[in-house]
């Protein structure tokens, strides 16, 4: 839970007030944070490509959303983050549970996890890897940078670093 | 009645509230009855008109009309599950459901077959499903808006075809800008 904790203090702290998640069991304890958490908006939602369009929404509207995802979410709504969230250029925070990545136990998880950060290289999204405790420090920072540079911004939370996070 | 007649028909409700526009023709035809600065035309991301009002919605008080078609609800069908579980009073999905793909040359969509997107939405939860004509489409349009207790789907069954048009002259910065602007967002422009 500290991890977890952690990481929505620190989103909050850099501005990101309205929350989506398709969920991972890696992000299971900051959907419980986010649940009960009154000062922000949280909802599930059903796809990672519906998602961006709520996000883009609520930007139009002075929220600063953040959309909760496996990696394999990239996959799902390439275009909309092209032809929507960058067209209009839209600041949104991906807070991305990196399945795959070593620790991993579902070997089918590898084949998303070694072309995500490509992927995201080639839609040029500035991202910040977070592969041990002290780098969710840069979250907040981070996430003030999308709405600077009104751009997307995504942030990839290895496997072990959340998997003990209980 | 075809779907360029129905954006003139409905064209006063829209002046006062927030529209989300569906990409293709549907924005260039309305931004051709009468272009204004609460609207955002889609140029691109087919299926989220529905989702893009949602967020909007959810995220401030003024009425929020996403203007839809029934290929691009087909698209995201997930949408009015999310509707259903989600949607605030303030928001009113409008379905335009031609039964055809009319940006990309009038091919029939499922709606022209089995499917029916009112029976969907009912199954999604979604409460004020309407299915209605072009004609009585106004009404009904009005009905939603005038209801500050709830959230509505309408799905106006209208005839195929489009009106000859050209892409809409604006880049998405300034859609985007005068949009904020209209709600009270965006200070510079």
């Amino acid at each position: 839970m500290k991890i977890s904790k952690k990481i929505i203090d620190n989103l909050k702290k850099g501005g990101v007030d309205f929350y989506l998640s398709v969920p991972c069991k890696l992000l299971a304890n900051m959907i419980d944070i986010l649940e009960n958490d009154k000062d922000v908006y949280y909802s599930a939602v059903p796809r990672e490509e519906e998602g961006m369009g709520i996000c883009a929404g609520a930007y139009l509207g002075n929220k600063f959303p953040c959309i909760m995802m496996q990696n394999t979410g990239i996959g799902n709504s390439v275009n909309a983050i092209v032809s929507l969230l960058q067209l209009y250029q839209m600041p949104v925070v991906f807070l991305i549970s990196y399945r795959g990545t070593p620790g991993e136990p579902v070997g089918a998880q590898g084949g998303m996890a070694k072309i995500t950060e490509d992927i995201l290289h080639t839609l040029r999204i500035p991202m910040l890897h977070c592969t041990s405790e002290k780098e969710l420090d840069k979250i907040s920072t981070f996430s003030k940078h999308a709405k600077v540079i009104e751009s997307p911004v995504a942030i990839l939370c290895d496997f072990n670093l959340m998997k003990d996070d209980t | 009645m075809n779907r360029f007649d129905l954006l003139n028909k409905v064209q006063n409700f829209l002046k006062e509230n927030l529209v989300i526009c569906n990409i293709g023709l549907p924005s260039q035809e309305l931004y051709k009855i009468s272009d204004q600065p609460n609207f955002f035309y889609m140029l691109g991301s087919m299926g989220l008109s529905s989702s893009i009002g949602l967020g909007l919605a959810l995220s401030q008080n003024k009425h929020v009309i996403s203007i839809d078609g029934d290929g691009s609800v087909l698209m995201n069908m997930n949408t009015l599950a999310t509707i259903g579980n989600r949607a605030p009073s303030n928001y009113t999905l409008l379905i335009i459901d031609n039964g055809s793909y009319g940006s990309t040359g009038d091919q029939r969509t499922f709606t022209n077959e089995k499917t029916s997107l009112k029976e969907v939405a009912l199954g999604a939860g979604c409460k004020n499903v309407v299915e209605c004509s072009g004609v009585e489409t106004v009404n009904e349009l009005s009905k939603a808006i005038d209801d500050k207790d709830n959230s509505y789907v309408i799905i106006s069954k209208i005839n195929s075809g489009n009106v000859k048009i050209d892409p809409i002259p604006l880049n998405p910065i300034t859609i985007r800008d005068r949009f904020r602007k209209f709600i009270g967002i965006v200070k510079y422009l």
